[in-house]
């Protein structure tokens, strides 16, 4: 289980993850309101990636991710580089 | 498990989120799926036919478990009024610590020369 440091580092690696094998990839989320914590995990059932944070401004950008993530899921097949793939 | 249309899918999204503030999590996952058995899809593939992929998404607070799945269409939407769920909820989160880091590495630095202002 790796835990991931930097966001910009997880979102990078995440989405290679995902571009990789669309199939069998998939997000998962925790987030337990007493503790005050959200865990953030993507795995392809090979390879295992999170991410754990306790801050605000973190689940900003999570919800940034999820914008990402649905668009990646949408797509019939893995587009090249370029996520501005507008219609 | 409950498989839910989107928006009966978000209520209890909402639901959940509000009974679990006390104790316990609430887990979420996002999955891409074309919902058709492997047969299907070769035959789909062979007839050189798109296939069409939707969203599965699975919500669980450990006792109960609900599940949707999203297409093309209705994505956006859920996307949004998703988005709207979770910055409404997730309230627990520690707002920005860099003015307090600040603050401490000042009164740090004074300690040294000065006792810091205290009312």
């Amino acid at each position: 289980m790796v835990y991931i440091t930097s966001w910009d580092e997880f979102v990078e690696r995440t989405v290679q993850l995902f571009r990789a094998d669309p199939e069998s990839t998939r997000y998962c989320m925790k987030y337990r309101h007493w503790d005050g914590k959200l865990v953030l995990k993507v795995t392809d059932n090979k390879e295992c990636l999170k991410f754990k944070t306790d801050q605000a401004q973190d689940a900003k950008k999570m919800e940034k991710l999820n914008n990402i993530f649905f668009t990646l899921m949408m797509e019939a097949q893995p587009a090249k580089k370029g996520r501005g793939r507008k219609q | 498990m409950v498989l839910l249309q989107p928006d009966p899918f978000l209520n209890e999204l909402t639901s959940m989120f509000e009974r679990s503030t006390e104790t316990g999590s609430v887990w979420v996952t996002l999955k891409r799926s074309s919902l058709k058995s492997k047969v299907q899809r070769n035959k789909l593939k062979t007839a050189q036919q798109p296939i069409e992929y939707r969203c599965l998404i699975r919500a669980t607070n450990g006792k109960k478990t609900i599940s949707t799945s999203v297409g093309a269409k209705d994505h956006q939407r859920f996307q949004a009024s998703y988005a709207t769920i979770l910055k409404a909820h997730m309230t627990a989160l520690k707002k920005r610590e860099r003015k307090d880091r600040k603050k401490a590495a000042e009164d740090k630095k004074e300690s040294g020369s000065k006792k810091p202002k205290r009312a």
